[in-house]
C-alpha cells in the first residue's frame, strides 16, 4: 500500500531562482571557520557535538557567533562524541536541518551511529577536519580516520580548501535531502592544514538567494508529526535487511547523478565549480598522481614546474570520495602510463590505502586499460607533503612510464629507518621500592568506627622523596595537575602503576621520545581508561596467584591508578562506573581543572554554571554555559565505593591523608575515586601565581567542598563554616577572568542560580556529615 | 578600504615565518598581518601556525604566505625557504632550526636587548639584513605585548606593506573584546616601527642556510615496537627555559626556612633539595636552589612562601645561570643534549 511517501517532493524541481549568481564578500578564514559560517549562513535548526581538535574550532566559532546574537542554532555539547551522534540522529528525526563537526577518535567514536543514519536514511551534515587516529595519539592531519567512514553509507565530499569547505557544506544539504538520495552528507578536510589555515575566500552575502537555492527541508516521515505517527528503525532480520541495503545502494548510486547536478546549481550561484574529480593538466598527461585534498593542491603547484620543464604530468584529486567516482577516475587515467596514488592512511594488509585500492579496482574494469599504479602511504599523523614530496611521486611515475614496469607496487614515503647510533636521551634510574616508600604516612584503622586515621610527617621531610614524576615536562606554567601528582607521589609506598586518560597531563608528560614518568605509564582514550585499568589489575592478581609474577599473596605491593580529569569525567563516565561497580582493587585520580583545557578549554559537565570556554562564550545573546557542574564524586559514592573523596591541590595535608586512605583501600577492599581541584591560571584567566587565592575562596565559597565518603559515612574535612571562613560563590566567581562577568549585574539570576545550587548541595552534604547513616 | 600594493617580483611567493614561544602572540600576529594584507591590502595570502597542544611555553611557529591577487596560492606546506624570519624570544636563536632556510637576500628581525647579539647570528648570510628590536622592554612600557610591537617593525622593514592597513587591521582586532588594549598597542605597534636598530656585519655566512636536517632520532628499525618508551623519567634532558617570559624565582638562603611548603605547590618539579645527618643524628632537611634549566617562571613559590624566601626577580642575561642549582649534576652536562649511553 502506498502513502504519501510516493508524494513527490517538490524542492527538488529546478528552481529557476536558485541559479541566479548571489551577491559575494572577501573574507580570510580557516577551514574551521569556514564550515561555521557556512552553518551560520544555511541556518541549521540543530547541532550536536563533541569538541577534538582539530575541528573544535567549528562548535567555538559558532559559540562565539551565537554570544553575539549571529545565529540561532541550538548547540547541544554532548557527553562524547557517540552522544553527539546520537543527537544529531534524534534531531534529525524531527525533520529540520542538523550538522556537527568531528575528527579521528571522535569520529570513530560515533562510528556505531553512522550506518543508524545512513541505513535509516535521515539526511544530515557531518564537518570531518580529518585526523590520525589513535595510538600513539597524535592530533595531526592523516586520512585514517574518513577511511574508516567508507563503508558506512555516508555520502563523502572532499574539501581542499577553506573556499570548497564553505561551498561543500551548501552541496551537502541539498545532496543529501535530494528525495533520490536522502542520505547524510560528511564534508571532510584537512586537519590543520586546512581546517587551521586561513585563505581568501568569498562568502554569500545573500540570504534570498541561499534561501532559494537551500530550499526547506522537507522529509516524507518525521518524528514530530502526530497525524502520521510512524514506527523507526523497526526489528528486521533476514529476508528484508538485503532489501533495505538494496534500496541504501540505490541512493548512493542516484548521488552519482544527483552530485553533478547539484554541484552544477551550486556553480551558478557561486560561481565556483566542483566536478566531481579534479583533473588538473591531465589532457595529455603520461604520468599523473592521484591524492585528496591539500596534499593534491601542493602537487598543481609542482606539476605546472614540470610541466614548464617539458614533462607531461598532471594531477587527479576527486571532490567525491562516496559514491567512489570510479568512471571518471578511468575515464581520466584511460591514456595515462603510470600513475602514483598517494594515500594518507593504509589499509593494512591489503598492498596499499583505500584510494589505491579503488583507483586500481577502477582501472580494472576497463580490459583495455593499461596505466600502471603505483601505491604509495604518505603524510601519516601530519607529516608535511612538501613539493619536493610531490616532486618525487611525479618522478616515480614518470619512471614508470619511460620504462614501462613498475618496480615497487608498494611502500611508506618519507620514512626514517633510525640510525643505530642515534638514541634518545637516556632515562632515569629506576626507582626503587625502598626510595619511595619512606613511611610519610602511617595508617591506622579505628577498631570501633573500622575507619582509618592517617599521621603524616612534616611537609619538609616529604621534600626529600624522589617524585615517581620528573622534571622537564611541557605543561603551561603554574599548573596544577603536577603539584597534585607530587603530594599523591610523596606519601604513596610501593610500586605503582598509572593510566592518563587523554588530557594536558598525558599530552605535556610523554611528548615522544621523552617521558617524565618514572613508573610504569599507560595512555588510553576517555572511554576506556578505567576498563584498561581494571583489566591489567585482574591480570596482575592473576599472575601473581599463578606464581608467575613476584608480588604478596594478596597482591596489595603494587597500586594502580588512573589519572583523569582535564574537564572530568565525560566520555567513559559509563566504562568508569562498570569499573566501579565491578569495585576492582584500583583507584581514580580525577583532576579537576573545570573544562577540555588541553584542547583550548571548551566546556565539559565538570564546567560550573556560566562559566566562559570557548564553546559557551558570553555576549548579548548567551552567558556561558547553560547548566550545572557534574558532581562525580556523589556519582561515585552512589557506586557505595569503600572510598571516595575530594580534595584540592590548594591544601597538600588533607590531600595526602586522603590518598593515603585511598592506597589502604584500593590495595585491599576496592575501587576508590578521588576529585582534586586543580589549579588552571591559562583557562580560568588568572595570573600564573594566583593558585593559593584562588583555590582558597573555592573552598571557602562551598563551591568545592572538600569531604570524604568512606565505607558509606559521609565526613566534611574542612568546614569553612565552622571555622568563620565561609565565604560568597560570587568572591570566588570574581578571582577569574572567565568567570568575572558573572558579578555584571545583568547576570544577576545567574549568580543568583550559582549561589542557590552551591548552597544545596552543600546543605545536602552537611546534612551527611552529620547523619550517622549517611 | 583595500588599496592595492605591490609585492617584489620575486616570481615566488613572499613568504614570513614567526618563530615564536606559546604565549608571546606569534599566532595572533600572524593572523593580524595576513589579513591586513588579504583584506586590506588587496594581496593573496594564507595564515597558519604550527601546534602542539594549547599550552603556554611550547615552541610556535606561524606561517604568512603571500601572493599578488591573482596568483592562487594552493601550497599549504609549511614555509621551508622565507624572505624573512620574526624572532619572539632571543632564545630562540639557539635552536638551529630557527634560521632555517633564510633567504640569502631576507631579513630577520630579533626581539632582544640592546647590545644582544647572539652569537649564532653569524651563521647568517653576510647578505641577509638583521633588525633587532627591544620588543619586550618597549611592550612593558606601553602595557602592551610582543606581538604588537614587532608587527610595526616588520611593517616598517617591508616598505611594501601598507602601514595604516596594518594599524587599522590591529585597532579593528582588539576593538572588540579588548578596547582597552587598542591605544596601547597602537603605541607598541608605532615605537616598533621606529625604534628598531639595523644591525651591521652580523652574518659571516657565504650561502644561505640550509634546513637542517629533520630526521626523529628514532626510525622504524630502530624505535621499539608500538611506540613503548623504555626510558623512564627522560624528560629531564628537556630545557624549558624559553618557557619563561622575563621573570623568575629567586631563593634566599638566609630567609628559607625549609618548611617544604614550595616543594608542594611547584609544578615544575624544580627545587633541590639536600638530606644530612644533624648532630644528634637527626635528618636534616635543606632547599637548596632551583634548576632554572626545568622552572617557567610561574611565581607558585614565591606565593606561597611565607618567608619570603622566595621573591620574583627580572631575569637579567646570565641570571638563570648564575643562579643556578641542578638537579642532576652528575647526569646532565652543562652543555645538555646528546644522550648517556
Amino acid at each position: 500500500m502506498l502513502h504519501e511517501a510516493d508524494a513527490p517532493l517538490t524542492r527538488n524541481e529546478p528552481d529557476q531562482d536558485r541559479t541566479r549568481p548571489v551577491r559575494q564578500v572577501h573574507d580570510f578564514k580557516s577551514g574551521n571557520e569556514a564550515a561555521a559560517l557556512a552553518a551560520r549562513d544555511i541556518g541549521f535548526h540543530v547541532m550536536g557535538y563533541f569538541p577534538i581538535t582539530p575541528s573544535t574550532e567549528v562548535a567555538e566559532n559558532l559559540s562565539q557567533m551565537q554570544a553575539n546574537g549571529e545565529h540561532d542554532i541550538v548547540m547541544i555539547p554532548a557527553d562524547g562524541e557517540h552522544s553527539a551522534a546520537g543527537i544529531c540522529y534524534g534531531a534529525a528525526l524531527g525533520g529540520g536541518r542538523v550538522m556537527n563537526a568531528t575528527s579521528s577518535q571522535g569520529l570513530l567514536y560515533a562510528l556505531e551511529q553512522l550506518p543508524v543514519q545512513s541505513g535509516t536514511r535521515v539526511p544530515m551534515v557531518l564537518n570531518v577536519s580529518t585526523r590520525t587516529v589513535s595510538g600513539p595519539l597524535d592530533i595531526r592531519c592523516d586520512h585514517s580516520d574518513i577511511y574508516f567512514v567508507l563503508n558506512a553509507g555516508w555520502i563523502i565530499l572532499l574539501a581542499r580548501d577553506p573556499q570548497a569547505v564553505y561551498d561543500l557544506n551548501f552541496a551537502a544539504i541539498r545532496i543529501g535531502e535530494h528525495a533520490d538520495v536522502r542520505l547524510p552528507v560528511l564534508v571532510a578536510y584537512d586537519g590543520f592544514l586546512t581546517s587551521h589555515q586561513k585563505r581568501r575566500i568569498d562568502r554569500f552575502d545573500d540570504q534570498d538567494a541561499v534561501r532559494a537555492f537551500l530550499g526547506e527541508p522537507e522529509t516524507p516521515y518525521s518524528a514530530l508529526d502526530p497525524d502520521r505517527p510512524v514506527t523507526f528503525g523497526p526489528y528486521m532480520n533476514d529476508p528484508d535487511l538485503i532489501n533495505n541495503k538494496v534500496q541504501q545502494s540505490e541512493a548512493m548510486e542516484a548521488a552519482r547523478r544527483v552530485i553533478p547536478e547539484v554541484l552544477a546549481e551550486l556553480k551558478a550561484l557561486s560561481g565556483r565549480g566542483y566536478p566531481v574529480v579534479d583533473t588538473y593538466r591531465m589532457d595529455d598527461a603520461e604520468a599523473a598522481v592521484v591524492l585528496l585534498n591539500t596534499a593534491a593542491e601542493n602537487a598543481r603547484e609542482v606539476a605546472d614546474r614540470l610541466r614548464e620543464e617539458g614533462h607531461k604530468v598532471g594531477v587527479v584529486s576527486p571532490n567525491v570520495l562516496r559514491p567512489f567516482p570510479a568512471d571518471e577516475i578511468r575515464a581520466t587515467l584511460k591514456n595515462v602510463r603510470a600513475a602514483v596514488v598517494g594515500d594518507r592512511g593504509d589499509s593494512y594488509g591489503a598492498g596499499g590505502g583505500n584510494l589505491s585500492l579503488e583507483v586500481r579496482a577502477a582501472l580494472q574494469q576497463d580490459p583495455d586499460n593499461r596505466t600502471l599504479v603505483m601505491s604509495r602511504i604518505y603524510g601519516l599523523g601530519g607529516k608535511d607533503f612538501f613539493d619536493t614530496d610531490a616532486r618525487m611521486f611525479f618522478g616515480e611515475a614518470l619512471k614508470a612510464a619511460r620504462q614501462g614496469t613498475v618496480a615497487v607496487p608498494f611502500a611508506y614515503h618519507g620514512t626514517w629507518a633510525g640510525d643505530p647510533a642515534q638514541n634518545p636521551p637516556a632515562g632515569l634510574p629506576p626507582l626503587t621500592t625502598e626510595e619511595v616508600s619512606r613511611g610519610m604516612a602511617e595508617v591506622t584503622r579505628d577498631p570501633d568506627t573500622g575507619r582509618l586515621e592517617v599521621e603524616l610527617k612534616p611537609l619538609w621531610e616529604m621534600a626529600t622523596v624522589p617524585s615517581r614524576i620528573a622534571p622537564g615536562h611541557g605543561a603551561c606554567p603554574g599548573c596544577g595537575i603536577f603539584p597534585m601528582l607530587r603530594q599523591a607521589y610523596s606519601v604513596l609506598e610501593g610500586n605503582v602503576v598509572v593510566l592518563f586518560q587523554t588530557g594536558c597531563a598525558m599530552v605535556s608528560t610523554t611528548g615522544y621520545p621523552t617521558t617524565a614518568h618514572r613508573i610504569t605509564y599507560i595512555h588510553n582514550l576517555f572511554q576506556s581508561g578505567a576498563a584498561t585499568l581494571s583489566g591489567l589489575v585482574e591480570m596482575y592478581h592473576e599472575r601473581v596467584r599463578r606464581g608467575e609474577l613476584p608480588g604478596s599473596p594478596d597482591g596489595s605491593d603494587t597500586t594502580f591508578i588512573m589519572v583523569t580529569g582535564d574537564g572530568g569525567m565525560d566520555i567513559g563516565m559509563g566504562a568508569a562506573l562498570g569499573t566501579a561497580h565491578r569495585n576492582h582493587r584500583m583507584m581514580i585520580l580525577e583532576y579537576d581543572n573545570q573544562g577540555y583545557m588541553n584542547t583550548g578549554s571548551q566546556l565539559s559537565y565538570a564546567t560550573p554554571l556560566g562559566h566562559r570556554t570557548s564553546t559557551s562564550e558570553v555576549g548579548s545573546a548567551l552567558s556561558g554555559k547553560l547548566f550545572h557542574h557534574k558532581d562525580t564524586a556523589q556519582i561515585f559514592a552512589a557506586c557505595h565505593l569503600p572510598y571516595v573523596f575530594t580534595a584540592s591541590e590548594g591544601y597538600p595535608e588533607d590531600f595526602m591523608r586522603k590518598i593515603t586512605k585511598a592506597q589502604w583501600y584500593a590495595q585491599r577492599e576496592g575501587m576508590v575515586y578521588g576529585k582534586v581541584l586543580s589549579f588552571c591560571p591559562l583557562n580560568w584567566r588568572t595570573e600564573d601565581d594566583a593558585a593559593q587565592e584562588v583555590l582558597q575562596t573555592a573552598v571557602d565559597s562551598c563551591f568545592f567542598p572538600i569531604y570524604e565518603v568512606e565505607k558509606g559515612h559521609t565526613t566534611i574535612t574542612y568546614d569553612p563554616d565552622v571555622i568563620g571562613r565561609r565565604r560568597k560563590a560570587g568572591d570566588w566567581l570574581g578571582q577569574m577572568g572567565k568567570t568575572k562577568h558573572i558579578l555584571a549585574p545583568a547576570h544577576a539570576e545567574q549568580l543568583a542560580a550559582i549561589e542557590t545550587e552551591v548552597e544545596q548541595r552543600w546543605r545536602r552534604l552537611k546534612i551527611m556529615h552529620e547523619h550517622p547513616e549517611l | 578600504m583595500s588599496r592595492k600594493v605591490l609585492l617584489p617580483d620575486t616570481g615566488q611567493f613572499f613568504e614570513i615565518r614567526f618563530e615564536s614561544i606559546g604565549g608571546l602572540g606569534a599566532h595572533a600576529a600572524g593572523r593580524i598581518v595576513a589579513t591586513a594584507a588579504v583584506l586590506r591590502m588587496g594581496l593573496n595570502g594564507a595564515h597558519f601556525s604550527s601546534y602542539g597542544s594549547e599550552k603556554k611555553g611550547s615552541v610556535v611557529r606561524s606561517f604568512i604566505r603571500l601572493a599578488p591577487t591573482d596568483r592562487p596560492i594552493r601550497t599549504s606546506a609549511p614555509i621551508e625557504s622565507p624572505d624573512v624570519v620574526v624572532v619572539f624570544h632571543s632564545g630562540l636563536l639557539a635552536h638551529p632550526a630557527t634560521l632555517d632556510g633564510i633567504r640569502p637576500a631576507g631579513t630577520l628581525i630579533y626581539a632582544g636587548h640592546a647590545d644582544e647579539v647572539p652569537a649564532e647570528l653569524a651563521r647568517l648570510p653576510a647578505t641577509t639584513r638583521v633588525i633587532r628590536i627591544d620588543a619586550q622592554t618597549i611592550a612593558i612600557e606601553e602595557k602592551s605585548r610582543a606581538n604588537a610591537v614587532l608587527i610595526g617593525t616588520l611593517t616598517a622593514a617591508l616598505p611594501f606593506l601598507d602601514r595604516q592597513a596594518m594599524i587599522d587591521t590591529l585597532d579593528a582586532t582588539f576593538a572588540g573584546r579588548h578596547p582597552e588594549a587598542v591605544a596601547a598597542n597602537k603605541r607598541a605597534f608605532v615605537r616598533g616601527a621606529e625604534e628598531f636598530e639595523l644591525l651591521e656585519n652580523i652574518g659571516c655566512g657565504e650561502d644561505g642556510i640550509l634546513a637542517s636536517p629533520a630526521n626523529p632520532v628514532w626510525g622504524y628499525r630502530t624505535a621499539p615496537l608500538g611506540g613503548v618508551l623504555p626510558m623512564p623519567g627522560n624528560s629531564v634532558w628537556n630545557d624549558l627555559h624559553t618557557s619563561r617570559t622575563g621573570w623568575l624565582p629567586v631563593l634566599d638562603l638566609d630567609k628559607c626556612i625549609d618548611c617544604g611548603m614550595c616543594e608542594m605547590v611547584c609544578p615544575d618539579l624544580c627545587l633541590v633539595w639536600s638530606t644530612g645527618a644533624g648532630e644528634e643524628d637527626q635528618l636534616i632537611v635543606k632547599l637548596e636552589g632551583i634548576d632554572y634549566r626545568y622552572g617557567k617562571g610561574c611565581m607558585r613559590c614565591v606565593e606561597t612562601c611565607s618567608t619570603l624566601a622566595m621573591t620574583r626577580e627580572a631575569e637579567t642575561p646570565g641570571l638563570a645561570d648564575r643562579l643556578r642549582v641542578p638537579l642532576f649534576p652528575d647526569l646532565l652536562k652543562e652543555t645538555g643534549g646528546g644522550h648517556v649511553a
